[in-house]
């Protein structure tokens, strides 16, 4: 076995060093929300025109569920949803429920990608997606502040260029 | 590219010119698109227009000029050229598309003949770039080319693609596949592993789809034929019948579709080491080259029908091959367990990893496995428990479905036996299923990131799945259910210098 480099630390990883923005949560649950407001407009409407008839106690419980979900989700996620550039490496982690920690080389950077959603651009969020030559591997860190996200675009690109081989 | 350098292809005399394909495609793009038609073809020639009143013939004609036509078009407005830099493929007449493939980017070309090729001498030369990251991706083909010319096209450009010259692999360039050293060759002993894989049922399925087709183009003309009617049988005689018949078709199938895709199967390795070479298939024949430097890895797949039947199938998974073939390529088709085991060693450089034992994950993946087992077969059960409270008459269901969690514990325990992982000096192996038991190897300089994924459950037990990303293959390899230590363990060890900065 290769000499590991490593230390022989603690054996488990820490959290990524950064937060998205304080303004994630809002995003996520406006996200959240419009699919959940859009079945609630077809039940009702379906119900007035008398294709179906509900039971009465489908609407509070609708309404708790979705509250609970369009509330509780965007909190728990910003919680969890982190990230963290160094001169080698990426490191993100992401989910809610189920979790996800994603770690990419420097060296292995393709590209680096920026976007926003129409109401990403409102709230004045956007999207990194760093990507490798991995199908498997696309790091996203998603609901970044604008400056926040462009700077990071910046150095990254630097950095993987500075780092380039052939990637695969 | 030097001018000295051996140059017997004209293919490549001309390289800078723009080129067309061989003028005898013109034969075999009609009869290609012919046969995309052929239902179409056959239900106007045979049943006239679907029974309509329409006089038949101007349809039917119509039916065989279009895709005369277009196949035409098509050759007419192909293009292609070589220079010093990359290949260019120009396409289309109205929608033009040129697709341009830097040479040092080629990574794998592969010939293919369909029969209709192989009658003209004819062949299709795919060339493969390592574009796996982005989606969508054309991918260059020139259909077709003389099958000499598409050899030479080969050789030069892997020849050219390729960094660092090995000594005597120019003379190796000019030579064809076929006189490296073959590390295997089709056996027809292997015939008898074709009925215990699924592929038996997925061609009956697609012949099914045909006649299905072809019925439905006829219409109404078809008279259907009538088969000795089940229903009159006793239930307990028509169950087991059809399902003797059914076994016998898909079994008959499978050995078919074995041969067809795996006839004069043969790999080989080029005298200078750096190149493999398969060569497949009885009708349509598939020549796929492989550059050593571009196999990330192998892995041994062992559906539960051939595992029984002691045997296994091989693929090496290089970097860009196109992704709809998954980017793997097929090293051995169903073939007896050591067989596959010494091939897929030789292509690992004699490393142990295909047989060395695995580092088992623990008593915590040990109960998962029993709880996911007992979960998903006791489900029917449930069901059925559910059922019978509500109508006596169904009690009968209780039995099978209770004798079926019998097998959850033997099932639980197997795919804890088949879950693993190792990590020797230059490759990570990861192991796991029963019903599809796959055993990955995959080089760790192949290794392109880490993801760590942990479901609510896994939290709580303090397991994870660690996956490797690559750019070959399947684009990752997971070692499913491993302590959160073990994992970042193996991370660390396997990519040195990666994660220590994230340890805390």
């Amino acid at each position: 076995m290769h000499p590991a480099t490593d230390p022989p630390a603690p054996a488990r990883l820490r959290e990524p060093a950064n937060r998205v923005s304080p303004r994630a949560p809002l995003l996520w649950g406006l996200n959240a929300a419009g699919p959940l407001v859009g079945v609630l407009v077809v039940l009702l409407f379906g119900e007035q025109a008398g294709w179906f008839t509900l039971p009465a106690w489908l609407w509070p419980a609708y309404a708790l569920l979705a509250l609970g979900y369009v509330l509780g989700m965007p909190l728990v996620r910003y919680r969890v949803h982190r990230w963290e550039s160094t001169a080698s490496a990426v490191y993100t982690q992401t989910g809610w429920l189920a979790r996800e920690r994603r770690i990419a080389p420097m060296s292995r950077v393709q590209t680096v990608d920026f976007d926003q959603s129409a109401l990403g651009r409102l709230l004045g969020l956007a999207t990194v997606t760093v990507t490798t030559a991995s199908a498997a591997g696309p790091l996203q860190l998603a609901a970044l502040q604008v400056d926040v996200a462009l700077r990071l675009v910046d150095e990254l690109t630097r950095r993987a260029e500075a780092d380039q081989g052939d990637a695969t | 590219m030097p001018p000295d350098e051996p140059m017997t292809s004209t293919v490549l005399v001309r390289a800078h010119e723009w080129r067309r394909l061989d003028p005898l495609m013109l034969l075999v793009h009609p009869v290609n698109e012919l046969v995309r038609f052929l239902p179409l073809v056959i239900a106007t020639v045979v049943f006239g227009s679907s029974g309509d009143d329409r006089g038949p013939w101007q349809w039917q004609w119509i039916g065989v000029a279009i895709p005369i036509a277009l196949g035409v078009g098509r050759f007419l407005t192909t293009r292609f050229r070589i220079t010093t830099e990359q290949v260019e493929l120009r396409r289309g007449l109205f929608a033009r598309s040129v697709l341009r493939a830097p040479l040092d980017r080629v990574r794998t070309v592969e010939v293919t003949s369909s029969p209709i090729h192989r009658l003209l001498g004819l062949a299709k030369v795919a060339i493969g770039t390592g574009s796996a990251a982005r989606a969508g991706d054309e991918r260059l083909e020139l259909d077709g080319l003389a099958l000499r010319h598409a050899r030479e096209l080969r050789t030069a450009l892997l020849h050219r693609a390729g960094t660092t010259d090995v000594p005597g692999a120019a003379g190796a360039v000019t030579r064809r596949p076929d006189t490296g050293r073959v590390l295997l060759r089709f056996d027809p002993r292997w015939l008898r592993y074709a009925p215990l894989t699924s592929s038996g049922i997925v061609i009956a399925a697609a012949v099914a789809a045909g006649v299905g087709q072809l019925v439905d183009a006829a219409g109404d003309r078809l008279t259907r034929w009538s088969l000795p009617d089940l229903a009159q049988l006793a239930l307990w005689i028509a169950v087991p019948l059809g399902l003797v018949l059914a076994v016998a078709l898909f079994s008959v199938f499978a050995v078919l579709g074995y041969l067809i895709t795996n006839g004069g199967f043969r790999l080989s390795v080029d005298p200078s080491g750096r190149t493999f070479h398969v060569t497949r298939g009885l009708v349509t024949t598939r020549e796929t080259t492989l550059e050593r430097d571009r196999i990330r890895g192998v892995e041994v797949h062992e559906p539960l029908g051939l595992r029984l039947g002691g045997a296994a199938r091989l693929s090496a998974a290089v970097t860009g091959l196109d992704r709809r073939t998954g980017g793997t390529s097929p090293l051995a088709p169903p073939a007896p367990y050591d067989v596959v085991i010494g091939v897929g060693t030789e292509i690992l450089d004699g490393s142990p990893a295909l047989v060395v034992p695995l580092r088992h994950h623990g008593p915590r993946a040990l109960r998962r496995r029993y709880l996911r087992a007992a979960s998903g077969l006791g489900l029917p059960l449930l069901v059925a428990a559910a059922i019978t409270l509500q109508d006596r008459s169904w009690a009968w269901t209780l039995l099978p479905t209770t004798l079926l969690l019998v097998v959850a514990e033997p099932l639980a325990r197997d795919r804890y036996r088949r879950l693993g992982h190792a990590l020797d000096a230059r490759h990570l192996v990861v192991s796991s299923g029963t019903f599809s038991s796959r055993r990955q190897v995959l080089a760790r300089e192949g290794i392109i990131g880490w993801n760590i994924r942990q479901s609510w459950f896994q939290r709580r037990g303090g397991l994870c799945d660690l996956v490797a990303t690559t750019s070959a293959g399947r684009q990752a390899c997971t070692a499913h259910d491993v302590p959160e230590p073990v994992a970042v363990a193996l991370a660390s060890a396997a990519v040195p210098g990666l994660l220590g900065q994230f340890r805390g």
